[in-house]
C-alpha cells in the first residue's frame, strides 16, 4: 500500500510538467505505470509528488527533421499497430511483440518509462543504444539531447536530472536498415536474462553495424560490428566467432541478479549475440 | 489375495455437471476474504525481522504508536500474557520429535527474515506499513545455517538451544534385510537429486479479519483450508469456550496447503482486533506468501538390481531443510517423503530415513503433494538410472517392477495399497502419448545433433491421510436437510480450496435423491452452521465429505421412502425409485413429486399417524475403511486410506547453448478411482501438471548468503504460464478403492510429483548424449547449462 501521502498532478503541457518538476521535492514521474504504480505500494519508493504524464501528448510517432521520434508516452501497443515504426524502427516493433504481460502491460507500459527504468533486464535500453537513437530531455533549462549509449550511467541510473523528464526518443533514419534480435528468458514471465540487437544502416555509400547487449551487464554493451560486415550489411559466417570473442571481452563484470547469476549471464552473451547477428543475416537474406 | 470391487452403487455421479457458481467465479464477481468490508475495519501491517537469526535486546514503539491513524501498536512481549502459544497444526512431538512453543511475534529472538516481531493497526493500511519504519528494534545479531547438511554438524548454531542439535525428527521406514541384498547384490548404484525449496502461491494469498461482538463472542473470516480446527486452536489460544468463537471461511482462491493454519497472523489479528475495540484486518502480500517454504530435500539413495533390472533393495537418506519449523504444517512433508517409498514398486527390503532438520530460513507450511514429489522424483530418477545401466527401456523397467493389480491389497510398512492396475495406467499413457513415435522423433533428432528428451514417470499418491493425537483427521462429517419445498441442505464440515468440490457432492446428494444438482445447496466453511469437521486437506473433500453426505441423503432418502409409501397408499416403500423429481413406485405403479412428498412431511405429520416423524435431516460422519493405526503383526500401519496413481510422458528439448528446456509434449493418465465429475477431476489433474512443471523448470525460494530471501514477487518467482506449456493430453482409467463406499480415492494433489519426475527424466534422456546428469532441481537454464559445461559426469 502507498505509505505516503502523494500529491498527483496531471499536467497539461510540457511547460507545466518542466514547472513541476523544477518546484517539487520527491517528484515521481509517471508514464504508464507498470513499474512505478508497483513499487509505491510496495513500499520501494518514496515520493511526495507524482507527475502523470497521461495529459500532455507525447504519444505521437513520426519523422522528423532529426530522425523518427517515438514520443514518451507511445505504448508498446502503439508500436505493434504502426506502419511508420515498423519502416524506420523496425527493432522496437520486435521488441515490442515480445512484451509480456498481456495487453495490460502493453497498453500502458511506454519505450520512454522502460528508456528511463533503466533496468538492466530489460528490452529498451540496449535496443536503443543499437539504433543509435537519442534521449530527449526537457527540463526548465531546456532540452537535452543525449545519446542513448551516454544516457545508461548504472542499473537503475540513468543521466536523467531530478528536474528533467524524458519527452521522446529519436532514431536516426538510414537510406536502409535492418535489425535482427533475440531474447533470452527463463520462462514466458521472466525478465530477459540477455539480449541482443544487431542493427546494420546504409548510409553514404558504406553500412554501418552495430551490436548492442542487454541484460548481461549493468549498462547496455555496445559493439561495432562495421568492421566486420560484408558488402551486403551481412556479418559473413567467418566473422561470426569473431563477434563472441567481442562479446565476451566486455563481460568481466556481468550483470548478477536472482534470475540467473552472473556466470550464466557471461556463458550466455556470445550465443545470444550470435543468435542476433543470424537473424539479421537472415533479414538481410530475405 | 484377491478383491472383488463391487461397481458403485450411487447415482449422480460421472457426470460433467457444470461447477456451480463457476459463472461469478469467471467474471470476477466471486466474493473472497478481501471482498468482505465491516463497517469501521482497521488494516493491521506487520514489522518482520530483517536477520535470519538475532537476539531482540529491545523495542522502542513510541514513534510509531504517535504516527498518523495509528490505533494500536503491539510487540512479542506485551502479547505474551494475551494468548497462550500457537497450537501445532500437527505438532512433531507426537510420533517423538521434538517441538517448540511459538507465539505471534518473536519475544527474545528471531529465527528467520521474515519473523513477525512488531505489529501495527491504524485506519489504512498505508499509515499502518508507514508505521512500521517508526518502530526502532535492537538486535544483537548471531550466527546463522541456511544449508541442512551445515546445520547437522557439530558445532552449527542452533535454533532452539534446549535441543542440543537442529534435528526435529528422524522418520525411519524399514523392511526386509537391505544391508544384506545391497552387498550381494549383482548391481547396486548410488546417486543423489536434490529438490529445491518452493512453494504453491494461491493467487489470492493469505487474509484475516477478526470481530470482537459486544457480548464476547469472536468472529474470525480467514482464507484458511481448516476452519474448525482453527476455531479448536483460537479458543485454545484465547482461554475462550469454542462455542464463543465462529470461524468463516468464505470462497477461497486457491489453497495447495499454503492455508493450513498455525500462522502467527491469525491469533495476531484477532489480539489487534480485541486492542483496537474493531474490526481489524490483515491481507498476506506476496512478498509474505513467498516466505513460505517447502519441499527442499536431498535424496542421496543406493539401489541394488538384477541383470533384468528388477530393483531388489533401496536405501535413501532424506535430509529436509524445512526452515525454521513454526506451527503450521510443513515439517510433516519429511515423514511422507519417506513414507511415499517404494512407490508403486514391489521392492521387498528398503531402509528408509527421513531427517527434518532446521535452519535459518522461513517456515514450511503444507506444499499439494506433500512430500510425495520429493519422494517420486528420488524413486523415478533411481529407476531411470537403473534402465540406462542396463540399456533397457524405461518404460520395461516400470512394468518389471510394478505390484500387479492382483495383488492388493499391498502392504509395506507405512501404507496399505488399496487398489491399482499400474500396468492399465501406464499402457494407457504408452498409447496416448504414441510413445514409438516420440522415441522415433528422439533418434532423428540426435542425428541432427539436437538434446531431444523423452521423460516417463509414474506416481503413487497416498491421500486422504489421518493422523490421530491432533486435529488432523481421516474422516468428516456432513449433514443432508431437505425443506418443505424439497430443496436439499448440505452442510460439510469438508471446505473447497477453490476446487469446487461444492459441485460434486451436490451431485451425489442430488443422484440419492433423484433430484436436479441445482436444487442441492452446499454449505462449506461456516463453523456455527456446519458440523465440525477437518477441512481441506490430503485430496479428501470429496471422498470424505461427499460420501458422508451420500450417508446422510440415505437416511434422509429412507425417511421419504416410507411417507411416500404411506402417502401412495403402498404396502411396503421397498422399490420406489427416486428418480426425475419423482419418487415412484416399481414398475409404472404410481408415484408423487419429491417436493410434494416433503412438503406433506412437514405439513401432515402426526396428523397422518404413520407419519410421525417429521424431520427430514441426518448426519453422518465417514471413514474408509483402510485406516490402520493398530500395528498388525508386522509392526505395520496405514495412515492413508487410498493410493490415487499416474503415469506421465514427456518430451523436452534442451538449447545446449543456454541450456533452456522447452516441454514440447506431455502426455498425462490418472487412476483416482471412481470419478464423480470429470470435468472437475480433469481440472484438478491438468493444474497438478502445470504445477509439476512449474517446480521442475523454474520455481525456485531461493536464499541469499545473507539469509535474506531472493524472491518478493512474480517476477522472481517464476510460474509457468500458457505460452511456457505444450497442450497437456490427458486421460483416465478408474480403479475403485474397495475400502471406500463410492469407490473414490481422492482427487486434487494426484499428477504433481509425476510431473515433477517426468520432466527431471526427460531432460536428464535429453542431456544423455552429452554424458552429464543433472542432480539439483529446478532443472533452469543455469543449472543445466553449468551442468553441461563443466561436463558434470554421470
Amino acid at each position: 500500500m502507498i505509505r505516503t501521502h502523494l500529491r498527483y498532478h496531471a499536467p497539461r503541457s510540457v511547460e507545466e510538467t518542466c514547472a513541476l518538476l523544477a518546484a517539487a521535492d520527491r517528484a515521481v514521474i509517471l508514464g504508464g505505470g507498470t513499474m512505478t504504480v508497483p513499487q509505491l505500494g510496495r513500499g520501494e519508493r518514496a515520493a511526495a509528488d507524482v507527475v502523470h504524464l497521461r495529459s500532455i501528448g507525447l504519444g505521437e510517432m513520426a519523422v522528423a527533421d532529426d530522425g523518427f521520434r517515438i514520443g514518451a508516452m507511445a505504448t508498446y501497443t502503439d508500436l505493434l499497430s504502426s506502419e511508420v515504426a515498423r519502416r524506420h524502427a523496425d527493432l522496437l516493433v520486435t521488441v515490442a511483440s515480445g512484451i509480456t504481460g498481456g495487453a495490460q502491460i502493453r497498453n500502458l507500459g511506454t519505450v520512454g518509462g522502460s528508456a528511463c527504468y533503466a533496468n538492466p533486464s530489460s528490452d529498451i535500453p540496449a535496443a536503443l543504444v543499437a539504433l543509435g537513437a537519442e534521449v530527449l530531455l526537457r527540463s526548465t533549462s531546456g532540452t537535452r539531447r543525449i545519446p542513448a549509449g551516454l544516457f545508461y550511467l548504472d542499473a537503475f541510473h540513468t543521466a536523467l536530472r531530478p528536474d528533467e523528464f524524458l519527452t521522446g526518443v529519436a532514431v536516426p533514419i538510414s537510406e536502409a536498415s535492418a535489425a535482427g534480435y533475440y531474447k533470452l528468458k527463463l520462462s514466458e514471465s521472466s525478465w530477459p536474462i540477455a539480449t541482443a540487437a544487431a542493427v546494420v544502416r546504409h548510409t553514404g555509400g558504406a553500412w554501418q553495424g552495430r551490436l548492442a547487449l542487454g541484460g548481461v551487464r549493468a549498462t547496455p554493451v555496445l559493439i561495432d560490428l562495421t568492421p566486420l560486415l560484408d558488402g551486403a550489411g551481412r556479418i559473413p559466417e567467418a566473422q561470426q566467432e569473431t563477434v563472441r570473442e567481442l562479446v565476451d571481452d566486455e563481460l568481466e563484470t556481468p550483470w548478477d541478479d536472482e534470475l540467473a547469476p552472473a556466470d550464466y549471464r557471461r556463458a550466455v552473451a556470445p550465443t545470444v549475440a550470435d543468435r542476433a547477428v543470424t537473424a539479421l543475416n537472415e533479414r538481410l537474406a530475405s | 489375495m484377491t478383491h472383488t470391487i463391487e461397481p458403485p452403487t450411487v447415482t449422480g455421479h460421472g457426470t460433467r455437471v457444470r461447477r456451480k457458481q463457476g459463472d461469478l467465479i469467471l467474471t470476477g464477481r466471486g466474493r473472497y476474504l478481501d471482498d468482505i468490508e465491516l463497517p469501521g475495519v482497521l488494516h493491521a501491517a506487520v514489522l518482520r525481522s530483517p536477520h535470519p537469526h538475532a537476539r531482540i535486546v529491545g523495542i522502542d514503539a513510541s514513534a510509531a504508536a504517535a504516527a498518523t491513524g495509528v490505533r494500536v501498536v503491539l510487540t512479542g512481549a506485551e502479547a505474551v500474557p494475551m494468548a497462550t502459544p500457537i497450537p501445532h497444526y500437527y505438532d512433531p512431538a507426537i510420533p517423538g520429535g521434538k517441538t517448540h512453543a511459538f507465539r505471534c511475534l518473536a519475544v527474545d529472538k528471531v529465527v528467520y527474515v521474515g519473523q513477525p516481531v512488531a505489529a501495527v493497526v491504524a485506519k489504512t493500511l498505508g499509515d499502518a506499513e508507514a508505521a512500521l519504519e517508526a518502530i526502532r528494534v535492537e538486535y544483537e545479531l548471531l550466527p546463522f545455517v541456511l544449508d541442512a547438511d551445515e546445520a547437522l554438524e557439530a558445532g552449527a548454531p542452533l535454533l532452539f538451544e534446549d535441543w542440543g542439535d537442529n534435528v526435529v525428527i528422524r522418520s525411519a521406514f524399514q523392511e526386509g534385510e537391505t544391508e544384506a541384498v545391497l552387498a550381494g547384490a549383482p548391481h547396486v548404484l548410488e546417486d543423489e537429486i536434490r529438490i529445491q525449496r518452493y512453494g504453491t502461491t494461491p493467487l489470492e494469498p493469505r487474509g484475516y479479519l477478526a470481530q470482537w461482538e459486544q457480548d464476547g463472542r469472536l468472529t474470525f473470516y480467514g482464507s484458511c483450508q481448516n476452519p474448525h480446527p482453527l476455531r479448536s486452536n483460537l479458543a485454545t489460544m484465547l482461554d475462550l469456550p469454542e462455542t464463543q468463537i465462529k470461524v468463516v471461511a468464505p470462497r477461497v482462491g486457491g489453497g495447495f496447503g499454503h492455508k493450513f493454519h498455525g500462522y502467527p497472523e491469525e491469533i495476531l489479528v484477532c489480539l489487534l482486533s480485541r486492542l483496537a475495540g474493531a474490526p481489524v484486518k490483515w491481507l498476506e502480500t506476496r512478498a509474505d506468501s513467498l516466505l513460505v517454504g517447502a519441499r527442499e530435500m536431498v535424496h542421496r539413495f543406493t539401489a541394488a538390481y538384477d541383470d533384468d533390472g528388477r530393483i531388489l533393495a533401496v536405501r535413501d537418506r532424506i535430509v529436509a531443510n524445512i526452515g525454521a519449523l513454526g506451527s503450521m504444517a510443513g515439517w510433516g512433508m519429511s515423514f511422507v517423503a519417506g513414507m511415499a517409498f517404494p512407490g508403486p514398486y514391489k521392492v521387498k527390503h528398503y531402509d528408509v530415513e527421513s531427517v527434518a532438520v532446521v535452519t535459518n530460513k522461513a517456515p514450511w507450511n503444507g506444499a499439494r503433494s506433500y512430500g510425495k514429489e520429493s519422494a517420486a522424483l528420488a524413486i523415478e530418477r533411481m529407476v531411470d538410472l537403473i534402465a540406462v545401466d542396463l540399456g533397457l527401456d524405461p518404460i520395461d523397467i516400470r512394468r518389471r517392477n510394478f505390484i500387479k493389480s492382483d495383488e492388493f491389497p499391498y502392504w509395506t510398512t507405512a501404507k496399505r495399497l488399496d487398489s491399482g492396475n499400474y500396468d492399465g495406467v501406464l499402457d494407457k499413457a504408452v498409447d496416448l502419448s504414441g510413445y514409438e513415435q516420440l522415441r522415433e522423433k528422439q533418434r532423428l533428432a540426435r542425428r541432427e545433433g539436437r538434446l531431444l528428451g523423452v521423460g516417463v514417470a509414474f506416481e503413487l499418491t497416498p491421500e486422504g491421510g489421518d493422523f490421530p493425537g491432533d486435529l488432523v483427521r481421516g474422516f468428516d462429517t456432513s449433514t443432508v436437510r431437505v425443506d418443505p419445498s424439497g430443496k436439499v441442505m448440505v452442510l460439510t464440515g469438508v471446505t473447497s480450496p477453490g476446487t469446487g468440490n461444492e459441485t460434486g457432492i451436490a451431485q451425489l446428494v442430488a443422484g440419492e435423491f433423484g433430484v436436479p444438482v441445482d436444487d442441492v445447496a452446499v454449505l462449506q466453511g461456516d463453523t456455527d452452521a456446519c458440523p465440525y469437521g477437518y477441512g481441506n486437506a490430503s485430496s479428501r473433500s470429496l471422498n470424505l465429505g461427499g460420501t458422508a453426505a451420500v450417508l446422510a441423503a440415505r437416511d434422509v432418502r429412507e425417511r421419504l421412502a416410507a411417507c411416500a409409501a404411506v402417502l401412495l397408499g403402498l404396502e411396503t416403500d421397498r422399490g420406489l425409485v427416486f428418480a426425475d423429481g419423482w419418487i415412484s413406485a416399481p414398475d409404472g405403479g404410481p408415484r408423487l413429486r419429491f417436493r410434494d412428498v416433503a412438503r406433506q412431511v412437514f405439513t401432515r405429520a402426526i396428523e397422518i399417524p404413520a407419519i410421525d416423524q417429521p424431520q427430514l435431516e441426518s448426519t453422518r460422519t465417514y471413514a474408509p475403511t483402510n485406516l490402520l493405526h493398530v500395528p498388525d503383526t508386522e509392526g505395520r500401519v496405514s495412515p492413508y486410506p487410498t493410493y490415487p496413481n499416474s503415469a506421465h510422458i514427456s518430451t523436452v528439448e534442451v538449447d545446449a547453448g543456454t541450456g533452456l528446456v522447452t516441454v514440447l509434449g506431455y502426455t498425462g493418465v490418472d487412476d483416482c478411482g471412481t470419478v464423480v465429475n470429470p470435468t472437475l477431476v480433469e481440472g484438478q489433474f491438468l493444474g497438478a501438471i502445470a504445477m509439476g512443471i512449474g517446480g521442475a523448470l523454474w520455481e525456485d525460494l531461493s536464499y541469499g548468503a545473507d539469509g535474506r530471501p531472493r524472491t518478493q514477487t512474480f517476477k522472481q518467482y517464476l510460474l509457468p504460464r500458457s505460452t511456457d506449456l505444450p497442450h497437456l493430453a490427458i486421460g483416465s482409467q478408474v480403479t475403485p478403492s474397495p475400502f471406500t463406499l463410492l469407490g473414490t480415492k481422492g482427487a486434487g494433489e494426484g499428477g504433481v510429483a509425476g510431473a515433477v519426475a517426468c520432466i527431471a527424466n526427460a531432460v536428464n534422456d535429453a542431456l544423455r548424449p552429452l554424458g552429464v546428469t543433472v542432480r539439483r532441481m529446478p532443472l533452469s537454464g543455469p543449472t543445466i547449462l553449468s551442468a553441461i559445461r563443466t561436463g558434470a559426469p554421470r
